[in-house]
């Protein structure tokens, strides 16, 4: 299935079963259902991307300019150091990113068709030959463009389509110009205008004949910093679909940046994968940094982890882990970096110069076990202790064992303790650490590491024990106290069909009566809901609070479940949830378990 | 005044005062003797400080767990992959006499002229392989009662331990690297200044002030290779490798060699010093070093009642954050919080000098208020657990520090006290004896502003460590202080006619109650209380050694005539300053009115002291507050001991252990405390880990002499039983105290030189006549 697909079948083949699907559905055609592209990002795919190299001040890299990296000649240097070092992994893919139709001042070309046109200084012997050389090597080739038509590409709107008799730029935008995109460089498509579309089958086609084997869509709203109707490229994602399945290539259409999580269906539906955040890259003297910004991953990416799947992947950004020096990062961070990557199922693209990577760095990008946890089509890892900065990642997987990241997060080591409970068993579990290809050994009820700083630790857990048995208390239950604004309300995802919600500035919400045996600080499971991020403060019986953090559930219908650890005594306990000074999540229900 | 002091008057100083026998702290010494192997090493968890996870390498301060050896001390990261030691010596000092005024007539407060305490070296033992992200089952423990801090993890089917400790016996840090299960190190060891010196295995150099130093390191194993030389040293498939590390200066605590010793080189002293201690293998250093420790640690041992299981499986970080946020008592922990109290005081002082704001402890070469001794509580508190907690043999470092300093403390008092821009000078016109600024160094120097009671309160500190051990050669070292600090105040009290009265009282001239309101009031309660003392145990000091009687008497005559404080008839406090109005801050760290209540013994809940005195001083310390630094809750805790209030005494020790976060006021993660300098900035400063214990132990015992009271404030928290055996009573007295159920159930008094003291629990008492050394036990206290 895999392979150069593509190439098993002639491209007219292909095409005549788009075309089929067409007229067999009537309706547009939904990737998912497509003989095209039912090959496409069954895994999240593996490769090289050239922005991170492009946007970084890194002394020597970019020394005509800003972006002036990206040249013909370095990411040919890249794809052989690729096919020599990372092919042999998984990696597969080299991504050309921005600015090649644009010369080292930025100023783009276009060819009669009002399309991108190389830029013959950086790629000389222009981009199909690039794509060919990449090819040659094995390797799969990715192209960029912006949504929307550029504004240089407009053309006084007397510029016509290619393919399309009689249209010209004016037709496919509107009258009043109105730009779109993350940077606004763009007019928006008007797709009510039968011209519009063969805009972008004419981009696609020209990618398509080049050879290109995937298309990085950027500046697409909703997201990329904007909302809004002006903003709102859904058609433009839905036409590029149509158009790469018109070409018969099997191209995959990967989607940035920031993407409103309220479109997760259109994005589904339309494209291989979204960029679920901001830039990784610091656009500093580094590639990235910590701060600025790999770390936010870990507060962003929890919203999206059920929207992950084969056919369409949540995309963390450039994974910059190969060179400790240019990345800027330190080795803790680096494997950390990898680790969330790993295990949010993200497609794994570094942005680092492949020629230079260091022992460390090739070490982690060429981990197979971590490779193969992120290729193997099990479920990507969720936060189950997202509260503090010591926090404990998760996945059950079909074989009955478990993905578990542990992550300090703080800038100091801390031990950092992964309770079988909070993953739904207690009693003994066979621990494999997946960066050190070690088996560990067994341990009972918990495991507790030392992490240095923003570091990590990548684990199968293999439960011997038994399930755990939970006691549930409903937050709508009527022998609950409410104070404040808090009430209850109907909830269809929610277990009884109800919640409490309304958990802000003052609003409190009192379990009266959970009951354990024995004295001990107990994993408690909060089913909750929250279309951002908010916190809780919680406490058992009157005494001192801690605030636990609840990241977004991505929705204000969809329920998700985190373990806070609450100290009670045996006998009857109150646990209050308080949203203080500001906002709390909408409370399902909490999980006792029996046993501490 | 720029006139540099002449090593001649210096000299004439130091004979009159008899400081001259002081040896250079670091010094070539005898071989240590050598237990034998029988010696037990057996060591309860109870002693066993332990965490998860290593110090990061940023915040050393907080994380990085001590170890010292008097004078030699380091902070330990504990890192299986880079194991950092940031080492200081006490007397690692830049600056100097610093004897030239400010325009305001005060003290210079730089670092180049008062100077400051600084790291001595960095040592880095780097084992690549060991990358903390690769090792499992990462613990360390802190063995208080052996001095010894272990670190072990699991690396690739290996146990890996490794053994650190600060010998006096053999005066080296020691770190011993070992394995089971077939396990090798390789890696380097990196010795460095911080001042510039870069790396080698051995340096030496000088500061500006003439002040050399020096430090070496060596390295052995078994096994693999070993290679000594050049910057580095580097090991290689070693089963087992011992780094001995040491340095020091040439500093010597003697005024009239300006704290020099021209002949001591400390870079090749160090280089014999590690040279020596690598004969022996790294069992018999610890072991030598584990006895040594265990002698003085040993001398104290507290139970305060019974932890959870629960409690007990917790490190002691999450221990101490689930103390916090569950509120349940951990009397255990409480416990260990003292014995660590204690550690850290035989680590820190011993022959050398004394404990000064971080004791040996620093992160950098900037600490905040320069590392140095404060004299207007941080010092004295610094030693208030010492003799309480068996440990007097650490206070001689104090003692030895005031005498050594007495020469140029009188010198500078002599010839600039009395500069017209300095706003406390004597309007008498007078100067005699010595006095001291609130901040002092250890070249005879101060900084910051002039603390003219600063003397009394100092001397006040070596009298009761002699109430406590009733050493007559101590009372003979001291005596000088005492005479000199009692001229001063004779020279400066002033006579005033108490208004609306004909009634002539004694007032201290202007002054600065410490460290808030009115620069210029006269008659302060600190100071009219400090002095109080100061002549009542100079009076006890003469009769005893019977010496200067008649000058005793002139001192008797002036105590008299001491005006004392009264209660304001505005906010029914005991007064600060000559006045019924608050003129300061109503919730300020400083107890400093409060100095009679304690340490002082004049304010008293035993009827003796007039009721609205002790009502005033209860009403001020209330409104003073329950929430402040560290230190400054120890002293409220002490006073509420005092005042037998069990539930604020015991309350300012658990705002105390408080888990400090973001350098919030409380306890870091390696039990240090933590001062809020400004919001977010927390800095280590060392007497709240000192004061705490200190307060711990008056709580459960009380002493002055000739009178024992037992659990005067003894909280509930600790209430089921618990025994205090081994502590210090004023009088000269050592205690073994047990109760039950919240009472005594037995005391054994011991006599290190007191003879009859009254012994009281709950308003009954009864009175004990001992022979030195005899001992009596006491039951039956229910009836």
């Amino acid at each position: 299935m895999r392979s150069s697909s593509y190439s098993a079948m002639p491209a007219r083949a292909l095409r005549a079963l788009v075309v089929l699907a067409l007229t067999a559905a009537a309706a547009p055609v939904a990737h998912a259902d497509s003989g095209t592209e039912a090959s496409l990002a069954t895994k999240p795919y593996m490769g090289w991307s050239s922005w991170s190299m492009q946007s970084s001040k890194y002394p020597g890299l970019n020394p005509d300019g800003d972006y002036s990296y990206l040249t013909e000649a370095n990411v040919l240097k890249q794809t052989d150091a690729m096919a020599a070092k990372l092919k042999k992994y998984g990696y597969e893919y080299v991504n050309i990113d921005a600015g090649w139709w644009r010369d080292t001042t930025w100023k783009p070309a276009f060819d009669e068709y009002g399309r991108q046109k190389a830029d013959p200084v950086r790629f000389p012997s222009g981009m199909k030959a690039v794509a060919d050389r990449i090819h040659a090597k094995g390797l799969k080739a990715g192209i960029y463009l912006p949504a929307g038509l550029e504004k240089e590409a407009y053309g006084g709107g007397r510029t016509p389509i290619w393919n399309a008799d009689g249209c010209t730029t004016a037709d496919i935008v509107y009258d009043d110009l109105r730009t779109t995109n993350g940077w606004d460089s763009s007019y928006k498509l008007d797709f009510s205008r039968p011209c519009t579309a063969k805009y972008i089958d004419s981009q696609a086609q020209l990618i398509a004949d080049w050879g290109y084997d995937f298309l990085k869509l950027d500046g697409v709203g909703p997201g990329s910093g904007k909302s809004g109707d002006q903003y709102d490229n859904v058609a433009d994602v839905a036409a590029w679909n149509e158009a790469i399945a018109a070409t018969g290539r099997p191209i995959h259409l990967e989607l940035s940046w920031s993407l409103d999580i309220g479109h997760a269906a259109d994005w589904k539906k339309y494209s291989q994968g979204w960029r679920i955040d901001t830039d990784v890259e610091c656009y500093c003297n580094t590639l990235v940094s910590w701060e600025n910004s790999v770390d936010d991953r870990w507060d962003d990416a929890p919203a999206w982890t059920r929207h992950a799947g084969p056919g369409g992947w949540n995309d963390l950004d450039s994974l910059d882990v190969g060179n400790g020096q240019m990345d800027g990062l330190t080795k803790a961070e680096r494997q950390s970096y990898a680790t969330l990557w790993a295990i949010a199922k993200s497609p794994l693209y570094t942005g680092d110069d492949l020629t230079r990577l260091d022992s460390y760095g090739l070490s982690l990008l060429t981990n197979r076990e971590v490779i193969a946890l992120n290729q193997d089509g099990t479920p990507p890892a969720r936060p189950v202790t997202p509260s503090d900065p010591q926090q404990v990642w998760a996945a059950k997987n079909p074989d009955g064992t478990y993905t578990v990241a542990l992550f300090n997060l703080a800038d100091a080591p801390a031990a950092v303790t992964g309770d079988w409970t909070t993953l739904g068993f207690t009693g003994k579990a066979a621990v494999r650490d997946l960066w050190n290809h070690e088996n560990l050994g067994t341990y009972k009820n918990r495991i507790t590491q030392a992490l240095p700083a923003h570091g990590s630790r990548l684990f199968t857990v293999a439960p011997r024990g038994t399930e755990v048995t939970f006691t549930a208390y409903e937050a709508e239950s009527s022998g609950n106290t409410l104070v404040g604004n808090a009430s209850v309300a109907d909830c269809s995802a929610c277990s009884g069909d109800h919640k409490v919600g309304n958990l802000y500035l003052g609003g409190k919400l009192t379990f009266n009566d959970v009951v354990v045996d024995k004295a001990g600080t107990y994993q408690v499971k909060v089913a909750y809901i929250s279309g951002d991020s908010r916190s809780a403060a919680i406490s058992a019986n009157g005494g001192g609070a801690t605030r636990h953090k609840f990241p977004s559930t991505g929705d204000w219908g969809i329920v998700e479940t985190v373990s806070v650890p609450v100290s009670l005594k045996a006998g009857t306990n109150t646990i209050t949830f308080d949203s203080g000074t500001g906002y709390a999540p909408d409370i399902d229900r909490i999980d006792v378990p029996k046993s501490s | 005044m720029n006139t540099e002091l002449s090593r001649r008057s210096l000299l004439a100083l130091a004979t009159a005062t008899g400081a001259l026998t002081a040896l250079p702290a670091f010094t070539a010494s005898a071989a240590p003797q050598r237990p034998d192997n029988s010696a037990s090493h057996d060591s309860s968890s109870h002693d066993h400080l332990w965490w998860q996870a290593p110090a990061d390498e940023g915040s050393m301060i907080e994380q990085g767990l001590p170890i010292g050896n008097g004078r030699l001390g380091a902070l330990a990261s504990n890192d299986p992959g880079r194991e950092l030691l940031l080492v200081t010596d006490a007397t690692m000092w830049t600056g100097g006499l610093n004897d030239t005024l400010d325009t305001d007539g005060q003290f210079p407060y730089g670092r180049d002229d008062f100077g400051s305490f600084t790291l001595l070296a960095r040592l880095a033992v780097e084992i690549p392989d060991h990358d903390l992200s690769a090792v499992s089952g990462y613990r360390r423990t802190l063995d208080l009662a052996q001095g010894v801090i272990t670190t072990s993890y699991v690396r690739s089917g290996v146990t890996y331990r490794r053994q650190i400790f600060a010998s006096h016996p053999d005066d080296v840090i020691v770190l011993h690297f070992s394995q089971s299960g077939g396990g090798r190190y390789t890696g380097t060891v990196t010795l460095e200044g911080t001042h510039g010196e870069g790396s080698s295995v051995s340096f030496g150099a000088a500061f500006p002030n003439g002040l050399r130093y020096g430090a070496a390191v060596t390295a052995y194993g078994t096994g693999g290779s070993v290679t000594v030389r050049g910057p580095d040293v580097s090991f290689s498939a070693c089963e087992e490798l011992t780094v001995v590390l040491s340095g020091g200066t040439n500093y010597a605590p003697d005024a009239a060699a300006h704290y020099r010793d021209p002949s001591l080189d400390p870079e090749r002293l160090a280089r014999t010093k590690v040279r020596t201690a690598a004969r022996h293998s790294a069992d018999t250093l610890l072991r030598t070093h584990v006895t040594d420790h265990r002698a003085l640690f040993g001398q104290l041992d507290v139970t305060l009642g019974t932890s959870s299981e629960g409690q007990r499986s917790l490190d002691t970080w999450e221990r101490l954050r689930a103390r916090a946020r569950d509120g349940a008592p951990d009397p255990e922990l409480e416990a260990q919080y003292l014995q660590f109290g204690r550690y850290l005081m035989i680590a820190g002082s011993r022959g050398s000098l004394p404990l000064n704001l971080q004791g040996l402890w620093l992160d950098g070469n900037d600490p905040d208020w320069m590392g140095d001794y404060h004299t207007d509580i941080n010092l004295q508190m610094n030693y208030w657990m010492a003799d309480r907690t068996g440990l007097s043999g650490c206070f001689d470092a104090f003692t030895d520090y005031c005498v050594d300093q007495l020469p140029a403390w009188t010198e500078l008092t002599r010839t600039l006290f009395n500069d017209p821009r300095n706003r406390y000078r004597n309007s008498t016109g007078k100067i005699a004896g010595w006095t001291v600024a609130i901040s002092t160094n250890i070249h005879g120097g101060m900084g910051w502003w002039w603390h003219p009671a600063g003397n009394a309160w100092l001397c006040n500190s070596l009298w009761e460590h002699y109430e406590f051990t009733a050493r007559r050669s101590h009372l003979e070292k001291i005596y000088p202080l005492l005479k000199g600090a009692c001229e001063f105040w004779e020279a400066r009290l002033l006579t005033m006619t108490l208004p609306g009265t004909s009634k002539e009282v004694l007032v201290a001239d202007s002054d600065w109650s410490p460290e808030h309101g009115p620069l210029d009031a006269k008659g302060i309660t600190y100071a009219q209380e400090l002095v109080r003392a100061l002549f009542g145990n100079y009076c006890a000091a003469s009769a005893e050694l019977k010496k200067d009687t008649a000058y005793a008497s002139i001192v008797a005559g002036l105590r008299k005539r001491l005006y004392l404080p009264q209660v304001s008839p505005t906010t029914g406090w005991l007064e600060e300053w000559m006045s019924p109005d608050n003129l300061g801050e109503t919730t300020h760290r400083h107890l400093s009115p409060l100095v009679g209540l304690f340490p002082g013994d004049r304010i008293r809940p035993d009827g003796s002291t007039p009721a609205d005195i002790v009502d005033g001083a209860t009403a001020l310390l209330t409104a003073r507050g329950m929430d402040s630094f560290g230190w400054a809750n120890a002293w409220r805790s002490l006073c509420w001991a005092r005042l037998k209030n069990a539930d604020n005494a015991y309350q300012l020790i658990v705002n105390n252990l408080r888990p400090s976060t973001h350098g919030s006021n409380g306890t870091a993660f390696n039990l240090f405390d933590i001062y809020e300098v400004e919001q977010g900035r927390g800095i280590f400063q060392i007497d709240a880990n000192f004061g705490t214990p200190a307060a711990m132990i008056e709580m459960l015992l009380y002493s002055r002499p000739g009178h024992l009271e037992l659990l005067p404030a003894l909280p509930d928290a600790w209430a089921a039983s618990g025994s205090l055996v081994g502590a210090g009573a004023r009088g000269g007295f050592v205690v073994d105290l047990r109760w039950r159920d919240g009472k005594p159930t037995e005391a054994r008094i011991r006599s290190v030189g007191g003879r009859t003291t009254t012994v009281a629990y709950a308003g009954s008492s009864r009175t004990v006549t001992l022979k030195p050394g005899a001992t009596v036990t006491l039951r039956d206290f229910d009836r």
